[in-house]
């Protein structure tokens, strides 16, 4: 058999190892017992060994993979069908993910000539697996999109630092999110994330939520929200709605580490990360004067603008689809997917609540859907464009809109 | 100055893969080239960390494997531990190069093809 395949691969019939090199893909051509005879080019670059160089070595010295070991295919009885996923180890000592198809190769009277080991090297699709897995960042933000990427990738970077950090962008993009995200991506993890929404209150009261409050006549105090996030983070959204006074105290909690509870006689130190958020840009509010500018130089070191979902390109599509799945679960419906007359009424809209609004828009769809798939009638009726779109063919006879029942 | 030797092993051959292995054979070789002491390990799975951790605690000087991971490899270096790797062949091949300093990384000691007949 060897002779018959050394005619073959040698120089009266050059065109096997011509058309083994041409293959995009890695082959090793082996004898009966698993010998190689010969590597393609493609085989040569993947594995780091050239073909005079493994001629006649066990497979398995040549290939490093794990399935030598653990499962070979070449001694089953029969070969698999379908590949087998593993991995080998090339002689720059780098693991590489493959696919291994071992095809037997006979001759016209069914008699073995030899086996053919087809690898290919799935390094790129398992980046691409790992690429699309790693849609949902640390915490509960998610997006793929470019922007959502480099802003992603800033999280664990960002968290390892103590440093303020201000969070920009427009109401339903994530700025929560965001802030819990590089919370959880800190050290200070296993410590409490307290959030505080700045809304209008009595100067006294928001004082005493935020700083504490010293309990009458003893030196005890009741916990503010700085209190409570001791040694996690502060996180505290819309900062232009603190009033001024609050304001300079959070410069001076940022200057000195310590606070003035309420009636308190000392300052109480406070080891807490603080993060904020505006949907207003905050160059604007110092010059329309409900920013202080002291605070906004102290806070802005680290700034982290969250894109309009608009701006986002191809996440307003998955996460349309991540929703999709995500309430289809949730409501144990069996739904796949969204129509294309109802996906371009989505896409064309404004989304002015950004992914907050797009997140609504498919509870309701898939709350009201009842069939398999979304169409334009599941869609909320305030969605802009709807009016217009014209009727949408139903997933099954005789269903009821329930956007046209009520 | 003796030598403590790791082989990763596969029955009487050098195991293709270091993190698959096994099998360990442990050896101290005397300056003069003499194998002094001899041990077999059997591991209860496959696991390329515990074979480091076996080496570590053996006080191994020498590691003779087939393919072996650019982590594991680094991290042994690291522990200054020499590396004779991507080794092809039966063990009676290797220990005698071995025990006189002529085994060298990628050193394939099967027969080859052309050598068969």
């Amino acid at each position: 058999m060897v002779k018959r395949l050394e005619e073959l691969i040698g120089a009266d019939c050059p065109n096997i190892p011509a058309l083994l090199d041409g293959l995009p893909m890695g082959v090793a051509l082996l004898d009966g017992e698993g010998h190689v005879l010969m590597l393609n080019k493609a085989l040569e670059a993947l594995t780091g060994f050239s073909r005079d160089e493994v001629r006649g070595l066990p497979c398995q010295h040549v290939l490093h993979s794990r399935a030598c070991v653990h499962n070979c295919p070449h001694r089953a009885e029969k070969l698999p069908d379908t590949g087998i996923e593993t991995d080998c180890i090339n002689r720059h000592r780098r693991k590489i993910p493959v696919r291994i198809t071992p095809v037997r190769v006979v001759d016209g009277k069914n008699n073995p000539v030899c086996i053919l080991d087809v690898v290919e090297d799935l390094t790129t699709l398992r980046e691409l697996e790992a690429r699309l897995s790693q849609t949902s960042g640390p915490g509960q933000i998610i997006g793929r999109g470019q922007a959502m990427e480099k802003l992603l990738r800033l999280v664990p970077v960002i968290a390892q630092h103590d440093a303020p950090v201000l969070i920009t962008g427009e109401t339903g993009t994530g700025k929560d999110l965001l802030a819990e995200s590089i919370h959880k991506a800190s050290p200070r993890s296993r410590e409490p994330f307290v959030r505080f929404s700045c809304g209008p209150m009595p100067s006294e009261m928001l004082d005493a939520e935020l700083f504490g409050r010293a309990i009458d006549g003893s030196e005890e105090i009741k916990p503010g929200r700085f209190q409570q996030a001791q040694g996690g983070s502060l996180y505290l959204s819309e900062i232009a709605d603190l009033p001024p006074a609050q304001q300079a105290r959070l410069v001076r909690f940022l200057d000195e580490g310590t606070i003035a509870p309420v009636g308190a006689t000392r300052p109480t130190r406070v080891a807490a990360r603080l993060m904020l958020s505006s949907t207003e840009s905050p160059e604007k509010l110092v010059r329309d004067g409900r920013l202080r500018e002291d605070l906004f130089h102290r806070i802005s070191a680290i700034r982290l603008h969250l894109p309009r979902l608009k701006d986002r390109g191809e996440d307003l599509g998955f996460l349309l689809h991540h929703f999709l799945n995500h309430y289809a679960a949730r409501f144990k419906k069996s739904i796949i997917g969204i129509s294309p007359d109802a996906l371009s009424l989505v896409c064309a809209h404004d989304f002015p609540g950004n992914v907050r609004e797009l997140k609504n828009i498919m509870e309701f769809a898939v709350m009201v859907c009842t069939g398999d798939t979304i169409l334009v009638e599941h869609l909320p009726g305030h969605l802009p464009g709807l009016r217009d779109a014209g009727p949408t063919p139903r997933t099954q006879a005789g269903r009821k809109s329930p956007r046209k029942n009520g | 100055m003796d030598r403590r030797v790791l082989i990763t092993i596969a029955k009487d051959e050098i195991a293709p893969r270091f993190d698959m292995a096994t099998e360990a054979l442990l050896m101290t070789i005397t300056e003069s080239g003499d194998i002094m002491r001899r041990k077999s390990f059997l591991l209860a799975r496959a696991s390329g960390d515990e074979l480091c951790d076996l080496a570590l605690s053996r006080d191994i000087g020498t590691i003779v494997c087939g393919a072996i991971e650019d982590e594991y490899y680094h991290y042994l270096r690291l522990k200054r531990i020499e590396i004779i790797d991507f080794v092809a062949g039966p063990l009676d091949e290797v220990l005698p190069r071995l025990t006189v300093n002529t085994l060298h990384e990628g050193d394939i000691l099967y027969p080859r093809f052309g050598e068969l007949a």
